[in-house]
C-alpha cells in the first residue's frame, strides 16, 4: 500500500466519453504549487484545452476538482471547484464554476481529488463514480427528466447517500445559461449544464466511503472548536446581529446574523424553534445566528420554515428551507429553499421593473406573502430546469425587455399571451413563470424566441439591437463581454470595480463585501482595516476617496484570498477570517487560519503568505489563459491587451448620479482618470505589466510558470518588465496574532 | 409561539432503516449462548433470549454510563457530527465510518417510505447508538471482539474484530459500521465529541436511559408523493407537463 496521502486522496479521475476509456492519475506534482480545485482545475483547463476550442467542441473539457481541506473536517469545506468553457462570455474563455452541497466532499471520500470530463458520448450517458470502480452508464431512460427526478431516480437505482450532480432540460438543450444541479438546490453555473448537454452526458453520481487522512487530527478538531468559538460570524461572516440583542455591543439591521428572540423556524416538526439569542463561543448555537427564510423572502416566510441547512461540513446554516403550499401545488415539489438570488428573484431583480401589485405590505417595503409565492415558484422552476441566471442578469433582462416594449417586439402574440404578464402584474399570479422559463430553457430560439435571453446580453442584446443596455446603471451589467456586477463598485469604489474585471464572469469574490457588511463601525472597521491593508484601505460608503496603494493591495488581497478559498476549497462567502463577533478580541479576525488548517491538514508546514502566493500564481495563470484565447480588435485569436480589451468597465459607472462630482458624498460614480491609474496599481500589485495587464515574463518565472511563459512567448504574446515578486510583497504572517490568543497553533 | 420543546425525542427510528443494510451479506452464525453466565447471574435475563455466537468470551455486562439523545427537528444536516467522531476516534475525517448517521438519510430520508429529506419533509433520522443493555452487536459477535469498557459502554477490538458485519446485522438499528479501509467494525462508544460541535444542539450526551421506545416523531406526518412514482408527472413534479 502506498504511503498515506495527508489532505489530498492524491488521484484524479480521467473519463472520456468519446472512447469509454476511464484511467486515474496522480496528482501529487501540482499539489503544492496549484492546490486544489480552482488551481488543479485551471491547470488541466490551460495544458489541455487550447484557444482554438469552443464551449461546444468535442475538444472542450469539464474538470471537477477539490482541495485538500475538503471533506476534512476544517469548518465550511464543503464547495467544489469546476472549470470548462464559457458559454455566455465574449470569446467563450476559460471560468470556474463554484457549488456547494454534498458534490465536493463526496467526491473527496471517493479517492478522487478531481474529474476529468471529455469527450462526448453517443447517447445520453451518466458518469458513476462509486470509491474506486468508476463507470459510463446509460442514461436514455433520464433525458427529459427535470433535476429533481432525475437525481431521485438515481438515488433509488444506486442508494440515497450517493450525491447526484444532473443537468435539467436547459443542459440538454445547450442552453447556454445551463447549470449542474446536486443535492437539491446547489447550483454549479456558468453554462457547464450546457457542456454537459454537449456531451451528452446527464449527470454525475458519486458515492464515497473512504477517509480523508489528515496529518493531525487533533489539531484539525481544535482549530475547529477555536475558530466556530470566537472567530467566525454569520453568513457572509457578519459578525454582529442584526437586532439589539443583551449581549452584543453592535447591531446592524443589514447583517446576516438574523437571529432574535421571537423568530422562529415556524414549520418545524413537533412544533416552532426560536433562533433566539446565539453568541459567541456557544458552539451549539452557531447553527442559529443565519436566519436566511426571512432575511431573504421577507416575514411572511417565518410560516414557512421548516429549518436552515446548506453545504457539507459547514456550521452556518445559510440554505433556507422552507414548504411553501402555493409552489408545493404548482410544481409538485415539497421543499424549496436556497441561499442569495434564487430566494429573491422577483422581489429583489424583477420588481423594480414589473412593480407587481401586492408584492409589498401597504408600507410599500414589507415583502407580503405572496412575494414568497413568486419567488419560491421562480426558485423551484429554474433549479429543476438547471437553469442558470448569471447573477440575476436573466431576471433583470427578463422584466427590463418585457417593461421596455423590447420582448412583444421579438416574441408571437400568442406566445406573449401564455407568458401572462398581465397575471403576473395584475393579477397576483405568478403560475405563468413556469411556462416562460420552460420556453427559456428549450433552448428553440427559432420558434420560441424567448429563449434568447438564455444565451447571456452579449447575445441577445446585440441580436435586438439594444446594446445600450450595458451602458443604463439599471442593468448592472459592470462589463461589455457579457456578465454583471457582483459586488462592484458599491463595495468600496476602486476595490470593487477592479475585482469585477479579473474573472470571465462575474467574480463571485466576497472577501471584500463581507468586510464592508460586517456590522461593525466604521471608525473600527477603519482602524482594522489600516492594519491588515495599509492606511486608507477603505473609505465610508458613497463618499469616495482617489485610488491609493492601500486600495490596490486590499484589492489584491480580495481577489487572492478568492482563489485560494476556491483552491483549498474553502467558502468564500464566509471566509477569510477578516474579523470576528467576539468583544474580548477586539473584534479582530485571524488571518492565519488557512494556513494553520492547511498546515494540520496536509502535515506540510506553510505561511498564509505561502498560499496567498499561490492563489496569485493560480489567479495569473487565467489572465495568461485569457491572454492566449481572447480575441483582439481585429477578430485574431490571442491578444494581451487585457487592460484595453478585458478589463473595460461599463460607462454607467462613470455617468450615474450627474449632478454629483466623484469622491464626493452621495456618490459611488467611478472617475475615468483615477479609475485607469486603479488598474495600474493592481496590475503593479500582481507583477504583471503596468500598460496592459498580462503576465510578464518576469512575473511568470517568478510564480514558477516558465512553461506558461515560453507557451506565451511562442505566441507573441509576452512581455518584459513587471514588478519582481521579491519587491512587491507585504507580509500577512501572524499581523492579527496578538489578537489570537487563544489559536491552538500557536501553542503546538 | 411557544418554543419547541415537545419533541425531544431520542433514539434512532429502528423500524425505517432495513431496507438501507440488504445489500450488505454477513456471515450467519448460529452458536449457543452461554446460558449458564446469565444462571451465574453475569449476564441479565434479557440477554438469554438474545442470539449469540460470542463463545461465551463476553466478560461482563454493564449499564452504560451515557446515550445520545437526538432530535431531528434542530439538525441541519451539516454532517460535522461524523467528521469529529472519526477525527477523534479513527484519527481520519471518514463519515462512512462515523458512529452516527446523517448523510445516508440527508437527500431522501432513512427509506424509501420515509418521504423524509432535503427533497421532501426536511427531515431526517439522526441514528446513533442505543447503548442497549443487552448489546446484540456484541453478544452476536463470533470473534468476541467487541468488548465491555469500564463506562460500560462497548467497543470493537481492532485485533480480534475480522469484519465479517455480524455485528451490523445484529444490531436492531444497524449501527455498527464496518470501516472500507480498515475493515474493522466501528462502533459508537459515547465519548460525545459528536454532540460537541453540533451547531444547533440537535445532540446531547445524557446519562442513560431507556431509548429503545421513542416518544418523538420519527417520519413526517404527511407524506408527500414521491416524483418518480406519481406517473403524471412527465419530466419532474408538475414542472416539465
Amino acid at each position: 500500500m502506498a504511503e498515506t496521502s495527508y489532505g489530498w486522496a492524491g488521484w484524479i479521475a480521467r473519463v472520456n466519453l468519446t472512447s469509454g476509456d476511464i484511467t486515474e492519475e496522480s496528482d501529487v506534482e501540482m499539489q503544492k504549487d496549484y492546490i486544489g480545485g480552482m488551481g488543479f482545475a485551471n491547470k488541466i483547463m490551460y495544458d489541455e484545452v487550447g484557444p482554438e476550442v469552443d464551449w461546444m467542441d468535442e475538444e472542450n473539457k469539464a474538470v471537477l476538482a477539490v482541495g485538500p481541506l475538503t471533506g476534512s473536517g476544517v469548518p465550511l469545506a464543503g464547495r467544489s471547484t469546476w472549470a470548462s468553457l464559457s458559454t455566455f462570455t465574449t470569446d467563450h474563455l476559460v471560468v470556474d464554476m463554484h457549488c456547494g452541497g454534498q458534490l465536493g466532499a463526496m467526491l473527496k471520500y471517493s479517492g478522487h481529488d478531481g474529474l476529468i470530463i471529455e469527450g462526448k458520448a453517443d447517447k445520453p450517458c451518466y458518469i458513476f463514480i462509486d470509491d474506486d470502480k468508476i463507470s459510463i452508464e446509460d442514461a436514455s431512460a433520464l433525458w427529459g427528466r427535470g433535476t429533481r427526478e432525475t437525481t431521485e431516480a438515481l438515488c433509488k437505482k444506486h442508494g440515497a447517500e450517493c450525491c447526484v450532480a444532473a443537468i435539467g432540460m436547459a443542459g440538454e438543450n445547450l442552453l447556454p445559461y445551463a447549470c449542474v444541479m446536486n443535492t437539491r438546490s446547489h447550483s454549479a453555473g456558468a453554462g457547464l449544464g450546457a457542456v454537459f448537454g454537449s456531451k451528452n452526458l446527464k449527470a454525475v453520481v458519486v458515492r464515497g466511503t473512504k477517509a480523508c487522512h489528515v496529518a493531525d487530527p487533533q489539531m484539525v478538531a481544535d482549530l475547529s472548536d477555536y475558530m466556530i468559538s470566537q472567530v467566525i460570524g454569520s453568513n457572509n461572516n457578519h459578525v454582529v446581529p442584526s437586532t439589539q440583542q443583551s449581549w452584543a455591543e453592535y447591531y446592524d439591521a443589514g447583517s446576516r446574523w438574523t437571529a432574535r428572540k421571537g423568530l422562529y423556524w415556524a414549520a418545524a416538526e413537533g412544533g416552532p424553534i426560536e433562533t433566539g439569542e446565539p453568541k459567541p463561543f456557544e458552539l451549539n448555537t452557531m447553527g442559529y445566528r443565519c436566519m436566511k427564510s426571512t432575511k431573504d423572502m421577507g416575514p411572511a416566510a417565518e410560516k414557512y420554515t421548516v429549518k436552515m441547512a446548506g453545504c457539507h461540513g459547514c456550521p452556518v446554516r445559510c440554505y433556507a428551507q422552507v414548504h411553501v403550499p402555493y409552489v408545493q401545488e404548482k410544481t409538485g415539489y415539497e421543499s424549496q429553499g436556497n441561499t442569495c438570488v434564487p430566494g429573491f428573484p422577483f422581489s429583489v431583480y424583477m420588481q423594480p421593473f414589473l412593480k407587481a401589485e401586492g408584492i409589498f405590505e401597504e408600507d410599500g417595503k414589507t415583502l407580503s406573502d405572496l412575494s414568497v409565492n413568486y419567488n419560491m415558484l421562480i426558485s423551484a422552476t429554474v433549479d429543476d430546469l438547471g437553469l442558470w441566471c448569471n447573477y440575476a442578469q436573466l431576471y433583470r433582462d427578463l422584466a427590463y425587455t418585457y417593461s421596455a416594449g423590447i420582448l412583444e417586439k421579438h416574441v408571437p402574440a400568442e406566445q406573449m399571451a401564455q407568458y401572462n404578464f398581465d397575471a403576473i402584474i395584475h393579477g397576483q399570479d405568478p403560475s405563468s413563470f413556469v411556462k416562460i422559463l420552460i420556453d427559456i430553457a428549450s433552448n428553440d430560439v427559432e420558434n420560441k424566441p424567448i429563449s434568447l435571453l438564455g444565451h447571456g446580453p452579449i447575445v441577445w442584446a446585440e441580436e435586438w439591437g439594444c446594446m445600450d443596455w450595458f451602458d443604463n446603471a439599471k442593468s448592472a451589467l459592470i462589463n461589455y463581454r457579457g456578465w454583471p456586477v457582483h459586488h462592484a463598485i458599491e463595495c468600496f469604489g476602486q476595490v470593487g470595480g477592479l475585482y469585477n474585471m479579473m474573472f470571465n464572469r462575474d467574480d463571485m469574490i466576497h472577501s471584500a463585501v463581507n468586510f464592508q457588511g460586517c456590522g461593525l463601525p466604521q471608525e473600527l472597521k477603519e482602524e482594522m482595516a489600516a492594519e491588515m491593508w495599509g492606511e486608507g484601505a477603505i473609505d465610508m460608503v458613497k463618499n469616495y476617496t482617489k485610488m491609493n496603494e492601500a486600495k490596490a493591495e486590499f484589492a489584491w488581497w480580495s481577489i487572492v484570498t478568492d482563489v485560494l478559498h476556491d483552491s483549498l476549497v474553502l467558502c468564500n462567502w464566509v471566509w477569510p477570517m477578516a474579523m470576528a463577533p467576539a468583544k474580548e478580541r477586539s473584534y479582530r479576525g485571524d488571518l492565519d487560519l488557512e494556513a494553520q488548517f492547511y498546515t494540520a491538514v496536509t502535515g506540510q508546514k506553510v505561511t498564509i503568505d505561502d498560499l496567498y502566493k499561490a492563489g496569485e500564481r493560480i489567479m495569473t495563470l487565467q489572465r495568461a489563459n485569457t491572454v492566449r484565447g481572447m480575441r483582439d480588435k481585429d477578430g485574431n485569436v490571442g491578444c494581451n491587451d487585457l487592460r484595453n480589451i478585458h478589463d473595460v468597465i461599463t460607462e454607467w459607472v462613470f455617468e450615474k448620479d450627474p449632478e454629483i462630482e466623484p469622491f464626493t458624498p452621495g456618490t459611488d460614480k467611478m472617475e475615468r482618470k483615477d479609475w485607469k491609474k486603479a488598474l495600474t496599481m493592481l496590475y503593479k500589485r500582481f507583477g504583471w505589466d503596468e500598460d496592459l495587464g498580462c503576465p510578464t515574463k518576469e512575473c511568470l518565472k517568478d510564480l514558477g510558470m516558465d512553461d506558461v511563459a515560453e507557451d506565451l512567448e511562442s505566441r507573441g504574446l509576452l512581455t518584459e518588465g513587471g514588478v519582481a515578486f521579491g519587491k512587491r510583497t507585504r507580509t500577512y504572517d501572524h499581523i492579527l496574532e496578538k489578537y489570537c490568543g487563544d489559536n491552538p497553533a500557536l501553542f503546538a | 409561539m411557544k418554543e419547541n420543546t415537545a419533541m425531544e425525542q431520542v433514539g434512532s427510528g429502528a423500524d425505517r432503516l432495513d431496507s438501507f443494510f440488504t445489500r450488505r451479506g454477513f456471515v450467519k452464525v448460529s452458536g449457543a449462548f452461554v446460558a449458564g453466565m446469565v444462571a451465574l447471574g453475569l449476564l441479565p435475563d434479557a440477554a438469554a433470549a438474545a442470539p449469540t455466537s460470542s463463545k461465551g468470551e463476553v466478560d461482563y455486562y454493564a449499564t452504560p454510563a451515557h446515550v445520545l439523545k437526538v432530535n431531528r427537528a434542530r439538525c441541519t444536516g451539516c454532517q460535522r457530527c461524523e467528521m469529529m467522531c472519526t477525527l477523534k476516534n479513527d484519527g481520519a475525517s471518514q463519515p462512512s465510518a462515523a458512529r452516527i448517521h446523517v448523510h445516508d438519510g440527508l437527500q431522501f430520508g432513512s427509506d424509501w417510505e420515509s418521504c423524509d429529506g432535503l427533497f421532501y419533509s426536511c427531515e431526517w433520522q439522526i441514528r446513533a447508538c442505543h447503548m442497549c443493555t443487552t448489546a446484540l452487536c456484541q453478544t452476536s459477535c463470533p470473534h468476541a471482539a467487541i468488548v465491555t469498557l469500564e463506562d460500560g459502554t462497548r467497543t470493537v477490538d481492532p485485533e480480534k474484530c475480522v469484519g465479517c458485519g455480524t455485528c451490523v446485522a445484529a444490531c436492531p438499528w444497524h449501527m455498527p459500521v464496518v470501516n472500507t479501509e480498515t475493515h474493522k467494525s466501528t462502533k459508537c462508544v459515547a465519548c460525545g465529541r459528536c454532540a460537541e460541535q453540533c451547531p444547533n444542539g440537535a445532540l446531547e450526551l445524557i446519562k442513560w436511559e431507556n431509548v429503545n421506545h421513542s416518544s418523538g416523531p420519527t417520519r413526517s406526518e404527511n407524506k408527500w408523493p414521491y416524483v418518480s412514482e406519481v406517473q403524471d408527472f412527465v419530466g419532474g413534479g408538475k414542472i416539465a407537463q
